[in-house]
């Protein structure tokens, strides 16, 4: 669905951060990006996001070549993506039941639909008293909570997420864990990018690892998708409205 | 797609906060500027009527006989001129009725020496060359005198003339400042808002869709700036109209705000929020396409 050929990237006018780049992720597949802090886990998960071009390299995006999309069709591949960014870029003055409507009010859904998701979603993140309470407001944990519902509301096809478990104890942790596998199962392809030993180990998935802006691939381990807690994932079913 | 512009953008941190009151202050003196324009383009239109029609010459003699030889002469000369229509002796019986606030009631031929009073009509052709007639009139007639009000009236009337350009000038101007000021607002706007604008582009979110938002906001800008200044303004012509009216009939009334004709400026706060709009349309469409 996604891949990466001898992809390079830098900022500006600086040297390359991220250098050659191969890797491809199919259609529902699930890969932790792990990595020092530095290596570039940040940036590739940019590039992925498209809210950077690589400056060289090939990038073949749902099937098409990236070089060859122009700025306006961006946005309808960006609507099929979900991010939940490092340092979770909530905006401030809407509330938490804003901030996780917001892509679905892009995409123009209708009202009743939006309230139905939205409070179906915060209150499996464990928000459901903090709905409408501003991000200035919220712990850390909470505003991570709220970045990870506004990522994944729209079921989006590739979801990206950088240290989504940061801020958060163990069991809530694995508790987000378990959302993203939940969705994983449905399709998303699902990319996480972790300090996290432990949320490795119990995912068990295929690892990208970085350093020093060079990738290697660790192969995944056998027991891939397990879902050792019982708990059911919202019950959505995924809409196949204007995806092409 | 034709929706309610989705609002992302914060109300509370405004960096544009102060638009509105700018945009005030520049619809104030813009109303203020044009309906002046208007009154001083009435005034214009009263009194160059005046001024064409006619005209007076007297000739003062005290020998009655050299008097009429005078006035004969002048009218001769006067209507042989282009641009006269006619030229005509006022009657001695008129003349005494014009004098007699000063002198009170007299008979006629009571030996006191009564200037020649001749009237003249003009046409609208224009050809009439007053500087002309009065260098002519020096040598054929040397004791007549033309009433140059009507050539003092002439400067007034160039003057008001260059004020009206002016005023007008003064208006395209505060356009062209208040485009300026609404272009600075919307870069500190985007400015400001430039996390969020990067945040909905990473959603997915149109550049039409964010620039919307904006649209909106510079739409409400205008409107609630404009209403404001002119609202205030209404107050002042309105006084001033007053106070005019009061006055009365007179040369410088022609030239003020008249009350049946300053109801247009209400229509001032719709176009100063329709050039917000537009203005922080472009500017804003403009920013968008070099973002991420
Ligand atoms: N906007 C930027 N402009 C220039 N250089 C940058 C920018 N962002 C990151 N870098 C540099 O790129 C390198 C990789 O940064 P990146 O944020 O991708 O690391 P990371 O692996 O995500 O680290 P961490 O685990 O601490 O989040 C670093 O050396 C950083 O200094
Ligand atoms: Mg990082």
């Amino acid at each position: 669905m996604i891949s990466f050929e001898n992809v390079g990237m830098r900022y500006d006018m600086g040297g390359e951060i991220l250098r050659d780049i191969n890797f491809t992720l199919d259609r529902g597949s699930f890969h932790f990006l792990v990595g020092p802090s530095g290596a570039g886990k940040t940036s590739l998960l940019k590039l992925l996001y498209l809210a950077f071009r690589p400056s060289r390299g090939l990038v073949n995006y749902f099937g098409h070549d990236l070089s060859n999309i122009e700025r306006s069709g961006l946005p309808r591949l960006r609507r099929r993506i979900g991010v939940v960014f490092q340092d979770f870029r909530l905006l401030e003055h809407l509330s938490a039941f804003d901030n996780v409507a917001l892509p679905l009010r892009i995409q123009g859904a209708q009202k009743k639909q939006i309230a139905e998701h939205v409070e179906e979603l915060l209150a499996w993140v464990g928000l459901q008293d903090r709905m409408h309470a501003r991000p200035a407001t919220l712990s850390g944990g909470e505003k991570q909570r709220v970045a990870i519902a506004r990522a994944i509301i729209n079921k989006p096809d590739l979801l990206v997420a950088d240290e989504p478990t940061g801020n958060v104890d163990p069991d809530m942790a694995e508790r987000l864990m378990h959302l993203f596998v939940e969705l994983n199962k449905i399709g998303t392809t699902t990319v996480v990018a972790t300090h996290d030993e432990n949320l490795v180990k119990t995912v068990g998935a295929p690892i990208l690892q970085l350093s020093k802006g060079e990738l290697s691939h660790i192969k995944a381990r056998p027991d891939k998708h397990t879902t050792p807690y019982g708990q059911k994932a919202p019950s959505y079913k995924r809409t196949k409205g204007e995806q092409s | 797609m034709l929706k309610r512009p989705l609002n992302f953008l914060s109300a509370d941190k405004q960096s544009d906060a102060l638009l509105p009151w700018v945009i005030s202050v520049m619809l104030f003196l813009s109303a203020l500027a044009l309906s002046f324009a208007l009154g001083v383009n009435r005034g214009l239109d009263s009194w160059s009527k005046g001024l064409t029609s006619t005209l007076t010459i007297q000739v003062v003699h005290s020998d009655t006989i050299e008097r009429n030889r005078q006035a004969e002469a002048t009218i001769k000369m006067v209507r042989a001129t282009p641009g006269v229509t006619s030229a005509n002796i006022m009657a001695d019986q008129y003349v005494v009725s014009l004098l007699s606030p000063w002198l009170g009631n007299m008979p006629i031929g009571s030996g006191l020496p009564l200037p020649s009073l001749i009237d003249v009509t003009l046409d609208d052709s224009g050809d009439f060359n007053l500087d002309s007639l009065k260098s002519r009139l020096n040598v054929a007639a040397p004791d007549a005198a033309l009433d140059d009000h009507q050539a003092w009236m002439r400067q007034i009337l160039d003057l008001a003339g260059i004020l009206e350009v002016l005023l007008i000038a003064i208006v395209v101007m505060i356009t062209l400042c208040t485009i300026t000021i609404v272009i600075f607002g919307c870069r500190a706007g985007l400015a400001a808002h430039q996390d969020t604008i990067e945040i909905m582009h990473l959603m997915g979110a149109e550049d039409t869709t964010i620039a919307s938002a904006f649209d909106r906001r510079y739409l409400q800008h205008g409107l609630k700036g404009g209403a404001f200044g002119v609202c205030i303004a209404s107050v002042v012509l309105y006084g001033v109209a007053y106070m005019a009216a009061r006055m009365g009939q007179g040369l410088l009334n022609a030239a003020l705000p008249d009350l049946n004709t300053v109801w247009w400026v209400l229509l001032l706060p719709i176009l100063s929020g329709l050039l917000a709009m537009i203005t922080a349309r472009i500017t804003i469409r403009r920013a968008l396409t070099d973002m991420v």
